[in-house]
């Protein structure tokens, strides 16, 4: 609880000095495009609309283009920005298939800005701490079995995002010290456009196939839009038993994670918003002649537990779960 | 007075015809009047590379359509392009991630491809099941073999040669853009220059009178349905190139493209029907316009409604166009 306090009064006493230090920042007369991979999901929408409010809150025009939740359409989009000779563009997400992208846009000198994508092309990237959304979760996943049991996880990304390579990475980095807990082999991968439904589906699959008592938890490691999935399947199926763990904490999932024993028992909220907006901060910044760090990490929230769930909710500005 | 109402019924239907046409590039004057820079060289290189998947895979499609008639529910069809192309893509990928060459990469994905062709020939003219139905289940089931092979990841590419399809250059001009014009040449030689191709054409305008002239009907069918195969692997090596690697999805946009390409490209021939020019001229077109929609800051869902649209409008004004003549 304490802890929750910290991390939110930190959050905002962040925001008011930020807003303060920063009243000078302007991009009066330039031309920003935007580039995100998707908008159906909370998360990619939120940092797409942070991104672009404070683009235009700082005097700047926004060109935008989406993907469609389509990796591929979302590359392509970057040639628009590159042909429409915006002043830099901010690509939020993306996998591999952005890069030749970026490299054509800095060939021709349009600074590139990432959100959740580290690249060698990029002048900043800002993410949220994802290193410490990995350990907290695999903490509080630990706990949540006692130390001990049989875990399926959800892991698509791990390998091709890099941000997913690091929650990951580090969710397995805290389960060296128990040895009781078993990953379940082959790990599950889901898709990518749609999750909930995808990952509903194989999670039937996977309670046929593991019978009561015989699985302790399912883990989403890089987000938790599939998570919606695997609470219905284990709704419909009564296996509420079995413990669900995933990372992002949008209103959606909090509210899941608020209804009376849910499964759902941690998550790490982030703040799509704020990152979108600090993204958009970093290029007035770099056009106001400040050097910026190769990394700008925003604060996330861990949600450990029902109470936590709807307090975090409330904090994030997202209503109220009374 | 009669000629005149003949001429005029006439007139009408070549109008008619003409409509998808004047539809796509009233669309393009729009957009290139309203976004900056649409109208220019950089932009037709963008255009040009960003259309080289669909231009193969509509090679493909076209000579099916030519060959088994251009009816869209019994005449020849092949939906399952878009996955024969991710199927080579995905299997090139895992091969040469794994490390392997890519020599062996391909030569397996050409197997698969043809696999995929050679079930289709079968279904088509040996059971005589319907193309639409037949070479839609296929593709849903590559797709699903596709997803099995790759486990649904996203594969970065470790080729260079494949990579440079899409970053090297050939007499200052894009190596992939070159490539493909090559391929267009050669296909277009194959499908409207040589006996085999006028055979073709004869099968798919009429099957009977075909037939009767001694023509191998479901021979034809058969080879045009590995054509086409074959078109999907060389469609999976641009894939990879353009995407930089094989990324879960890339079939859905493909194949709302290819077949709006291919029966959009029917208005550019005077007797509005499919040929292979046309299905890549439409090809181009489409591409122009998904950009140009894109440029004026169309949202990404009101593109794919918009491209919905233009399949049904263009199929209709077809069939209106036949029935008035």
């Amino acid at each position: 609880m304490k802890k929750f306090f910290v991390a939110t009064s930190v959050v905002a006493a962040l925001a008011g000095s930020t807003a303060l230090a920063d009243d000078h920042l302007s991009l009066e007369g330039k031309t920003i495009g935007v580039a995100v991979v998707g908008t159906q999901h909370f998360w990619d929408r939120e940092a797409f609309n942070g991104a672009t409010d404070k683009v235009e809150e700082l005097g700047g025009t926004v060109v935008a283009v989406d993907g469609g939740r389509d990796n591929q359409v979302h590359a392509d989009n970057h040639d628009i920005l590159l042909n429409r000779g915006v002043d830099a563009v901010i690509s939020i997400l993306g996998d591999g298939s952005v890069e030749p992208k970026f490299e054509a846009l800095s060939a021709a000198d349009i600074p590139v800005f990432t959100v959740d994508h580290p690249s060698p092309h990029s002048v900043n990237n800002t993410t949220s701490d994802n290193y410490y959304m990995g350990t907290t979760i695999g903490r509080y996943m630990a706990d949540a079995i006692g130390g001990k049991g049989k875990v399926a996880v959800f892991n698509a990304f791990e390998n091709s995002l890099r941000i997913c390579g690091t929650r990951t990475g580090l969710w397995k980095y805290v389960l060296q010290d128990y040895p009781e807990i078993e990953i379940i082999q082959p790990e599950l991968a889901e898709e990518f456009a749609n999750a909930p439904e995808d990952a509903r589906r194989q999670t039937l699959d996977l309670l046929s196939q593991y019978p009561e008592g015989t699985i302790d938890a399912i883990h989403v490691s890089c987000w938790d839009q599939p998570a919606i999935g695997v609470v219905q399947a284990l709704e419909e199926t009564g296996r509420t038993d079995i413990v669900v763990t995933a990372l992002d904490g949008g209103p959606e999932t909090l509210e899941i994670m608020a209804e009376e024993d849910s499964p759902f028992v941690a998550n790490v909220a982030q703040q799509p918003r704020l990152i979108g907006a600090t993204a958009a901060e970093n290029v007035a910044r770099f056009f106001d002649g400040e050097t910026l760090v190769p990394q700008t990490y925003v604060d996330v929230v861990p949600v450990n537990g029902q109470a936590e769930a709807m307090e975090a909710y409330e904090a994030l500005g997202y209503g109220s779960l009374d | 007075m009669q000629a005149n109402a003949r001429h005029q019924k006439h007139a009408l239907a070549t109008f008619v015809g003409l409509l998808p046409l004047i539809i796509f590039l009233a669309l393009l004057l729009y957009v290139g009047l309203n976004a900056p820079n649409f109208l220019t060289f950089m932009n037709l290189k963008l255009v040009l590379a960003q259309s080289l998947p669909v231009v193969l895979a509509v090679i493909g499609l076209s000579a099916v359509v030519m060959a088994g008639g251009d009816d869209v529910v019994s005449g020849g069809i092949d939906l399952s392009i878009p996955a024969t192309a991710v199927l080579c893509a995905g299997i090139v990928a895992v091969i040469t991630t794994a490390g392997l060459s890519l020599v062996l990469a391909a030569g397996a994905a050409l197997v698969a491809c043809m696999l995929v062709g050679g079930i289709n020939a079968l279904l088509v003219t040996l059971l005589r099941m319907t193309p639409l139905l037949t070479t839609l289940a296929m593709f849903v089931a590559v797709v699903g073999i596709n997803n099995v092979i790759t486990s649904r990841r996203r594969l970065d590419l470790t080729s260079d040669a494949i990579a440079s399809l899409r970053q090297d250059f050939a007499f200052g001009l894009p190596l992939g853009i070159i490539i493909v014009g090559i391929l267009v040449l050669i296909s277009y030689h194959l499908l409207h220059r040589t006996k085999w191709g006028l055979n073709l054409q004869a099968a798919g305008g009429s099957r009977d009178a075909a037939e009767i002239s001694g023509i191998r009907v479901n021979t034809l069918v058969a080879q045009s349905y590995l054509l086409a195969a074959f078109m999907g692997f060389v469609t999976g090596f641009f894939i990879l190139a353009r995407g930089n690697g094989y990324s879960p999805g890339t079939e859905d946009n493909l194949m709302l493209e290819m077949v709006l390409a291919n029966f959009l490209g029917a208005a550019f021939s005077p007797r509005r029907v499919v040929t292979m020019w046309g299905a890549v001229l439409g090809a181009v077109l489409v591409a122009a316009i998904s950009i140009g929609l894109k440029t004026i800051g169309v949202n990404v869902f009101w593109t794919d409604l918009i491209k919905g649209a233009l399949i049904v409008t263009v199929v209709a004004l077809s069939a209106i166009s036949e029935r008035v003549r």
